[in-house]
């Protein structure tokens, strides 16, 4: 049993410990699946007013009720949905690959490359990101493409900190030693061997995310300055309704809902993830 | 102070460890060998109850205590107090924040050990630590530093055995005769049971009475340990001592 | 005796804080040791050795030619390195991870190689941990064949292994044609693979000579506090080496061992150099009273 790591309380608690990751995985499919499926689930076309039927109550017909456009709530959600998952796997995709390729760069290189590439990461990292989407809104016309860049452009610095840090691990590792003794070529060194063995933090951080960007671009369209009428989108649809509050509540709730429960999943599934890669529950051997 | 008759450790149905008999009285030492997979890690661990998710059969009696049946209390105070359990890394046991002094003081008194700072002075000289490394955080300490408080800690409980799985393979030569010259000392001063889990035949052979040498789960040769290591009976302890350098 | 690469005054680190101080080593063939515990610097050596760290000063020859200018190709084919631990990329087959070190054309030779080390060509699609410690072993081994080399670095190659498979390795690469620098911390092992052996201490070479007169009767304290650490089979237990009397232990600097020195005298307080006797180098001040078995 030498190098054998002992799991102490692991054992039979293992699976309860990973029953919110499971109830996480299964909350965010239906999610995107409600989302990916809407046309055919929505009970309503997505952008029909029917000003005769505003704001009515949740019922038989409208089960989340209509809003004071009266259109279904229900069917909003559903498209809504369609908008911020676009928004978090368009924005997480750009800056996960941007900020991990160069990340990857400078925790393997060292040296002056990793110092400029840090230092460019650290000015980046220096405005506050809803600050700097802010002045990115403005600048750019609002819409559902200015809040994934301006998300991007604040979200790539932690992917490429988190990668390089990982990177300069992997690269101390014996294999990437070997590598280097048999002369492969350095870009093929963090190709091959150094960006695989890095993922798998990257991988937790993506998943707990998700929920992270479609809260801060709900923010953005709540402020105005993100998807506009008549792309349906969860933030927008709490901002345009919020004053109905105390009056219509599910105008306001079921969208809101929708925001809480997704970032909600996509936490728990980080933590789930997290928690099974763990390099500590690996038994050795 | 150890009792075991047919122990039988199981994981899902596979069998990890059968032992049919192993005593250790006080002062006495009992080596169990084998290599990995032997299943003399996981023996070692269901003595103290231990082994997560196994099931365990037969009679096991550490200290009076029946491990199989007490409840959970007693295992917790016959884990804390009267038995040492001395790992391979003894610094993933030690709490990182917390110096070494304020640990043993905290450990001491929640076991009603009357004088605390005397007992963690003369723990400290028993193992030949300087009590000043009592001021120091675990990561402050060497290795072979952390081996030996943690039998400190153990020997200030008052503890009558020591259970060691591999407690030197991590460290130096010279560190390891060190720690073993500790344990050896113990042994004959304080009167503690050893139980000591190596794959080192050599090292054992300095020190244990007795020895049981396991292979894949099953105790293959056991009997005193000259006579064992000079007169091998079973093929795979005789492949072991050739694979001696 | 040829030298495969030699170590002049070198003098490696990581930063500015020198770790290995002002080492002259020569790699001959039939093998050569290079034995100190944890902190001698003997892996921060092997690493130079391997072109992985430029010294801070000193000089590797390569042949006759400086490291630094040397033709890398035909070195990094002449000079392979086998490490302990994760020495092979998890995520890759073990045969691709070969197959790293072959030219395009020559990736048929994979299963071969994985004869010539005593394996089964099936496992080469097989990933790290579905191979057990001694195949993995075993397959670092054949990668490093695979460049060809003439010298073989090799990093506590067994140090993690079971004490059966061990010797199973041991035999392997004993087997092997080519030159070895091994690091170990295992007197044992040095004995069985290499002809002369240098032992580190802190840093510095403190003795060095033919294998088996250094471990027969070391001229050195440290080597011997090593030698009789190490455990015998029905031996007396190792004796721990005494401690110095303070009183010679003085103030820092001079000689690297005195502070755990049971011989240290006053004297010790000067750095002592290397210096030939009897066959071999050795520095300490009083190194004919400890050959004489004082």
């Amino acid at each position: 049993m030498r190098g054998a790591v002992v799991r102490w309380g692991r054992g039979a608690g293992a699976p309860a410990r990973d029953r919110p990751a499971v109830l996480g995985a299964a909350l965010l499919a239906v999610i995107v699946l409600a989302a990916v499926l809407a046309p055919w689930l929505a009970p309503y076309p997505a952008d029909e007013p029917d000003p005769v039927n505003a704001l009515l109550p949740p019922s038989a017909a409208h089960w989340f009720g209509t809003d004071s456009a009266g259109r279904d709530v229900l069917t909003r959600v559903l498209y809504g949905g369609r908008t911020s998952l676009v928004i978090a796997v368009a924005v997480l995709g750009v800056a996960a690959t941007v900020g991990v390729l160069l990340g990857v760069v400078a925790g393997y290189a060292g040296g002056w490359v990793r110092d400029v590439i840090m230092r460019v990461t650290d000015v980046f990292l220096a405005f506050p990101a809803l600050l700097l989407s802010l002045a990115l809104a403005v600048v750019l016309q609002p819409g559902v493409t200015t809040v994934i860049v301006a998300l991007a452009v604040t979200w790539w610095p932690w992917y490429a900190r988190l990668a390089a840090s990982v990177a300069a691990s992997v690269a101390t590792r014996p294999y990437v030693d070997a590598a280097r003794c048999l002369g492969v070529p350095a870009p093929l060194i963090v190709l091959r061997h150094v960006l695989p063995n890095s993922l798998t933090p990257v991988l937790v951080q993506l998943s707990q995310d998700a929920g992270g960007v479609i809260l801060t671009a709900a923010a953005l369209s709540y402020l105005g300055l993100g998807a506009q009428e008549p792309t349906a989108e969860w933030g927008l649809m709490v901002q345009q309704s919020q004053t109905l509050f105390t009056t219509n509540w599910w105008v306001v709730t079921f969208p809101g809902l929708a925001i809480m429960l997704t970032a909600f999943a996509s936490n728990l599934v980080g933590e789930g993830l997290r928690d099974a890669l763990d390099p500590r529950r690996v038994v050795v051997r | 102070m150890i009792e075991v008759r047919d122990l039988r450790v199981s994981y899902g149905g596979r069998t990890a460890a059968r032992v049919p008999e192993l005593d250790v009285r006080a002062g006495e030492c009992v080596a169990i060998v084998g290599e990995s997979g032997s299943g003399k890690s996981t023996t070692l661990l269901s003595l103290l109850g231990l082994a997560e998710g196994a099931h365990v059969s037969g009679e096991v009696r550490v200290c009076g205590v029946d491990v199989l049946r007490a409840p959970e209390r007693r295992l917790r105070e016959l884990r804390g107090a009267r038995v040492a359990l001395v790992m391979q890394a003894p610094q993933a046991a030690l709490s990182p924040t917390t110096r070494l002094g304020v640990l043993m003081r905290r450990a001491l008194r929640l076991h009603g050990v009357d004088a605390p700072d005397r007992a963690a002075r003369e723990a400290m000289a028993a193992v030949m630590l300087d009590p000043e490394l009592l001021r120091r955080y675990p990561h402050e300490i060497s290795g072979g530093q952390a081996q030996r408080f943690a039998i400190a800690l153990a020997i200030a409980l008052g503890a009558g055995v020591v259970l060691a799985d591999e407690p030197t393979s991590a460290l130096d030569v010279t560190v390891q005769a060190e720690v073993m010259g500790v344990l050896r000392r113990l042994r004959e001063e304080r009167d503690l049971a050893l139980l000591l889990v190596s794959h080192d035949l050599a090292l054992v052979s300095t020190i244990a009475d007795r020895v049981l040498v396991m292979k894949d789960g099953e105790v293959v040769e056991t009997g005193p340990a000259a006579e064992v290591l000079a007169r091998p009976s079973h093929p795979y302890t005789r492949e072991l001592l050739e694979a001696l350098p | 005796m040829t030298t495969l690469l030699r170590a002049e005054g070198v003098t490696l680190g990581y930063g500015r804080t020198p770790v290995v101080h002002d080492v002259t080593l020569d790699i001959t063939e039939g093998g050569v040791g290079l034995i100190g515990e944890s902190g001698s610097g003997k892996t921060t050596l092997a690493r130079a050795f391997l072109g992985l760290l430029t010294p801070m000063s000193g000089t590797i020859w390569y042949g006759d030619q400086n490291l630094k200018k040397a033709d890398m190709r035909r070195f990094r084919r002449d000079v392979q390195p086998v490490f302990q631990g994760e020495a092979l990329d998890p995520r890759m087959r073990v045969g691709a991870s070969i197959a790293e070190a072959l030219p395009r054309a020559a990736r048929d030779r994979v299963p071969g190689l994985l004869q010539q080390v005593g394996l089964d060509p099936e496992l080469a699609g097989r990933r790290p941990h579905q191979l057990s410690g001694g195949q993995r072993q075993r397959v670092v081994i054949a990668r490093a064949l695979a460049a060809g080399p003439r010298l073989l670095v090799l990093d506590e190659p067994t140090s993690a292994l079971d004490m059966t498979v061990q010797a199973k390795i041991l035999d392997l690469l004993a087997r092997l044609g080519t030159g070895r620098l091994l690091i170990t911390h295992d007197l044992a092992v040095v004995g069985r693979l290499c002809r002369t052996s240098y032992v580190l201490f802190a840093g510095r070479v403190v003795e060095s000579g033919p294998t088996a007169e250094l471990l027969d009767a070391p001229a050195h304290p440290y080597t011997r506090a090593l030698r009789d650490a190490v455990p015998r089979l029905g031996g007396e237990p190792p004796r721990v080496a005494a401690r110095p009397e303070p009183s010679a232990v003085g103030e820092p600097g001079g000689c690297p061992f005195r502070s755990r020195c049971p011989l240290a005298v006053a004297e010790c307080g000067r750095t002592p150099a290397l210096r030939e006797i009897e066959g071999r180098r050795v520095a300490c001040h009083r190194a004919e009273e400890v050959l004489r078995g004082r």
